[in-house]
């Protein structure tokens, strides 16, 4: 799984492409605690090109958000693919975890 | 049993490159047999890579061998299984059944999400081998 950071107005977006497994979801982890220690707090998780999630990637993404909320900012999810949304509601973690269309739409309305 | 239309298998060391290795067998496996629909391919694929995972977190070895991680797949018209092994590994321990996880949990989802996606897990052990037999009925042939 490859990982980059574009930062935008208001938020960091962090694009994972590939497989989200206990491979890759501690390089998910770091990664996105180094953005977050470069400053941006406010996090959108683009899974656009991110066609599986396993329980493994999922804890990557619960830690991912609780590491922004405690820097004072969120971390949302954004172009969820099928398999990543069937793992999400089945886990019920879509209550935790906002999904939103984009990546633009993620913190448009905050 | 009806006849196979597909089959795969992996054995190999329990680390992490196998399970990618295991990944690109089911993406093969679904191509060999594209009578099977999407969903119970996304379905079961999970539920493999989540079991397979187990083994390489968890599984400890019984002896001085190394643990491996062994995986069959067989595709049937009316059935999807597989066998998730862990051959030279000590009994499981922990609990067998799911627990149920907090929100702020980041880890400890496996077992539920594997028997959310199957239609029956059952657990084997012989020769100090941990056998999961995963069985999904594909929802075309579902009742």
């Amino acid at each position: 799984m490859e990982f980059s950071y574009e930062i935008k107005d208001s938020y960091a977006e962090v694009k994972a492409n590939g497989r989200l497994n206990m491979v890759s979801a501690p390089k998910l982890r770091e990664f996105v605690t180094d953005v977050i220690a470069g400053g941006s707090s406010r996090i959108v998780v683009n899974l656009e090109n991110t066609a599986f999630m396993d329980s493994s990637g999922l804890g990557a993404l619960i830690g991912c958000l609780k590491a922004a909320r405690q820097a004072g900012g969120d971390l949302r999810i954004a172009a969820v693919q099928p398999q990543v949304k069937m793992v999400l509601e089945l886990t019920s973690m879509d209550r935790v975890l906002t999904s939103y269309a984009s990546a633009e739409e993620a913190f448009s309305h905050d | 049993m009806t006849d196979v239309l597909a089959r795969r298998s992996f054995r190999g060391l329990a680390t992490s490159e196998a399970i990618e290795l295991v990944h690109d067998e089911l993406d093969g496996l679904w191509q060999d047999a594209p009578i099977v629909q999407d969903i119970d391919q996304m379905t079961f694929t999970t539920a493999v890579i989540e079991a397979a995972s187990n083994i390489v977190q968890h599984a400890e070895p019984a002896t001085a061998l190394p643990v491996e991680l062994g995986v069959e797949i067989s595709v049937h018209a009316a059935l999807l299984q597989a066998r998730v092994s862990a051959f030279h590994a000590k009994p499981p321990f922990g609990p067998m059944e799911p627990v149920s996880a907090d929100d702020d949990s980041e880890s400890g989802r496996g077992l539920a999400l594997i028997q959310a996606l199957v239609t029956t897990v059952t657990f084997e052990r012989q020769d100090a081998t941990n056998t999961w037999v995963l069985s999904r009925t594909p929802s075309a042939s579902a009742p």
